[in-house]
């Protein structure tokens, strides 16, 4: 028997050998990758918000890894993309890789012109990132077996944010999570020229009224048609609950179409002490807070009805698919996984204060530390009891938010009866 | 009898008729590349407009023919009426402001010489920007909190602040202000070259006749205005009766349909329901609807005396 010896200067070579060889097929895919790719987003490569900082850097790490790949990002107003890209596809200029809300998927993905992401994305990818994010999120972009999109910064979506220095004038540390007990709260929070609460309800992507109806469970939407009552029991509780609010000075009957960014705005300058928010946009919240300390700013689950569990409406929410008519489906799929690495994902959580797409990077200290006190928060919201979103085929999801935004706007600024509200809401739609 | 530049005696009635036939090619030639223009971006697709109003399109899927659907949906539905009534509002309501006010800058820019220039100057800065930056602009003069400007104007006044673009009885009243404000210099410059037609000798001449300043404008100024008043009012119907930015940006159709103009209910349905059928049939209506102001303006100022000028 003879035995092969092993001496250290060998064993080294045959480590960096081994090294190098593992390190083979993705050096030959770094090299294979060339050409550009463009990119359908609101978020601007050149701008100064989180978001836009950590996309920057994430474009930066991937061209220096892949120098022949070029990034384009092509901003867009973000209640335009979904429209834009089908109309880009059927003229064939659209662009690699877009910027998707949920609720669009189902409609774009009728006018196939997005890509299997599973025939696309790496062995490694698909066995090792994919069952790594948030199955409630990543579960929804399949349709019908394909895997149209992935979703980004899984968070509760529309939350409540409040000032803790407001809340704590009147004795409470956090908005009560019972229907009743807010209301009597935001009237109390409500002095001077401040307002208890404030909605948006003019975004054709959010509807407040919906927002409030969640509390009541993910039965409001019917399995079979997606559909919700709107003139039944539950959205009658909804009125009566936003009418309440009104009477007791909490709304404004006069501040009736204000967007999600009126609403951002007029909170940082002091008007409201509660608002309902994008949870996405926490970060800038504190950033542009000027009648009070950023540090005061703080995040809450919707209130419930009765014993149900505080409500979480996880939605809508952004995703990013691929197109089918990418000619560089290569590059634009490895761009697509470079914005899940961990890396991505602790900075998107540590600049952008959101909850990373990967869960096992919540295990990194960073997330254990004060100053993520608030991603903790959005994630146990995630998977709170109360938690639900929309369904995977919301019908008319062009016209729901807009209708449902009037209605709460009649609710709030007239005192036409209840029924009559809700059922012009229900005849518009025509459901 | 003329010779042609080969040296052949032409008869003279047909040496016009090859020099006119040249003219029209000229003139053919001047004209037809704006013509080609104007067909491939403005007449085809009305043209192209009108056939998807009579289809089902949502969403860039042409779901078949559908004959006149759109258009009886449209007009059965209440808040078209509604929209249609918010849109002469907010036209006829921004023209009553914006036309005398555009006459009477015209007439003090005239009368300053070159101090008027530079004050035309400055106030076509809001025309020169685009609707949608003047739409942002206001919004953040009107925020109703501190930080905003017309908010600390309140304040000054011990007022509290106003939502001027969020409260049902102020939000029409405040969009009309913002929509004079950006259009009404671009009267003034169609009016100041009016006013600059009219022969100086008529006013002395009613002068000496004992006409005083206001019977002289009446009986002088206005009726030879007459032309580019038409002007004016033709081309800030349309651009009011069209005005779709301002909104977008300022109320979103709101609040509670308040500012839900034919415009907007066009941007609406076409673009955010993206029922781009029916979006097609609000058009075309909008396009009957301005041409009938534009007929009615036309027979009314045309048989003004100046008219013919």
């Amino acid at each position: 028997m003879s035995f092969v010896h092993f001496n250290r200067r060998s064993v080294i070579k045959m480590t960096a050998a081994s090294i190098a060889l593992a390190a083979l097929p993705r050096a030959a895919r770094a090299q294979q990758l060339s050409g550009t790719v463009r990119i359908w987003t609101f978020l601007s490569s050149e701008g100064q918000s989180p978001r836009e900082v950590v996309l920057r850097n994430i474009i930066g790490r991937f061209t220096a890894a892949h120098p022949d790949v070029k990034i384009v990002v092509e901003p867009q107003p973000f209640q335009e993309l979904e429209t834009k890209f089908v109309a880009a596809s059927a003229q064939k200029r659209a662009p690699d890789i877009i910027w998707m809300r949920d609720t669009f998927l189902d409609l774009v993905n009728q006018r196939h012109v997005l890509a299997n992401l599973d025939e696309v994305f790496s062995d490694e990818f698909k066995t090792k990132v994919v069952p790594d994010l948030f199955p409630v999120f990543a579960e929804k972009s399949v349709f019908d077996g394909q895997r149209i999109s992935l979703p980004l910064w899984p968070s509760p979506a529309q939350v409540i944010f409040y000032r803790k220095d407001a809340l704590a004038e009147i004795g409470i540390e956090a908005p009560p999570l019972r229907w009743d007990e807010f209301i009597a709260a935001a009237g109390k929070l409500t002095k001077g020229e401040r307002l208890g609460f404030g909605l948006p309800t003019n975004d054709n992507s959010v509807s407040s009224f919906i927002n409030v109806l969640s509390g009541f469970g993910p039965s409001i939407f019917d399995p079979s048609t997606g559909q919700f009552d709107i003139t039944g029991k539950e959205a009658q509780e909804t009125a009566k609950i936003v009418r309440q609010l009104v009477q007791n000075g909490s709304l404004s009957p006069t501040l009736l179409n204000a967007m999600g960014d009126d609403i951002q705005d007029q909170f940082a300058a002091g008007r409201f002490a509660m608002v309902q928010a994008f949870a996405p946009r926490f970060q800038q919240y504190r950033d542009i807070a000027a009648a009070y300390d950023g540090k005061q700013l703080a995040v809450s689950a919707w209130p419930a009805f009765g014993d149900l569990p505080p409500s979480v409406l996880l939605g809508p929410y952004w995703t990013v698919g691929l197109s089918a008519s990418s000619q560089n489906i290569p590059a634009a799929a490895a761009f697509l996984e470079s914005l899940y690495t961990t890396e991505a994902s602790l900075e998107w959580g540590k600049v952008a204060g959101l909850v990373p797409d990967r869960r096992s990077t919540l295990d990194d200290p960073f997330f254990s530390s004060p100053e993520a006190a608030n991603i903790r928060t959005f994630t146990e919201l995630l998977s709170a009891p109360g938690a639900l979103t929309f369904p995977q085929r919301l019908p008319d999801i062009t016209k729901v938010f807009p209708v449902m935004n009037t209605a709460l706007q009649e609710l709030i600024g007239t005192d036409e009866s209840v029924d009559a509200v809700l059922s012009r809401a229900k005849s518009t739609l025509g459901w | 009898m003329s010779v042609s530049s080969s040296g052949v005696r032409l008869h003279p009635e047909r040496a016009l008729t090859s020099a006119a036939r040249q003219a029209k090619l000229v003139g053919s030639a001047l004209v037809g590349p704006a013509l080609i223009l104007v067909i491939a971006i403005n007449i085809l697709p009305a043209f192209y407009g009108f056939y998807l109003s009579l289809h089902k399109v949502f969403f860039f899927a042409n779901e078949g023919y559908v004959g006149l659907a759109n258009y009886a949906a449209l007009f059965s539905d209440p808040f078209a009426w509604q929209a249609i009534g918010r849109s002469l509002l907010f036209t006829f309501c921004s023209l009553a402001i914006a036309v005398p006010l555009a006459l009477l800058a015209a007439m003090g820019i005239r009368r300053l010489g070159r101090w008027g220039s530079l004050l035309l100057t400055v106030l076509l800065v809001p025309w020169a920007m685009s609707p949608i930056v003047v739409a942002l602009l206001w919004k953040w003069i009107l925020v109703p909190s501190p930080g905003g400007l017309v908010g600390a104007l309140f304040a000054a006044f011990g007022r509290p602040p106003q939502d001027l673009l969020t409260d049902p009885m102020l939000a029409m009243p405040t969009l009309i202000a913002v929509g004079v404000w950006r259009n009404f210099a671009f009267a003034t410059i169609i009016l100041i070259g009016g006013l600059g037609q009219i022969p100086k000798d008529l006013y002395k001449a009613a002068a000496v006749d004992g006409l005083g300043a206001l019977e002289s404008f009446y009986k002088i100024t206005l009726p030879l205005l007459a032309p580019s008043l038409l002007i004016v009012i033709s081309m800030l119907t349309i651009s009011y009766f069209n005005e779709v930015q301002l909104i977008i940006g300022l109320t979103g159709g709101g609040p509670i349909r308040q500012t839900n103009t034919l415009a907007y209910l066009l941007y609406n349905t076409g673009f955010v329901e993206l029922d781009q059928g029916r979006g097609n049939a609000i058009a075309i209506v909008m396009f009957m609807i301005n041409m009938a102001l534009i007929a009615i303006y036309i027979r009314i100022l045309g048989k003004q005396p100046g008219a013919a000028a």
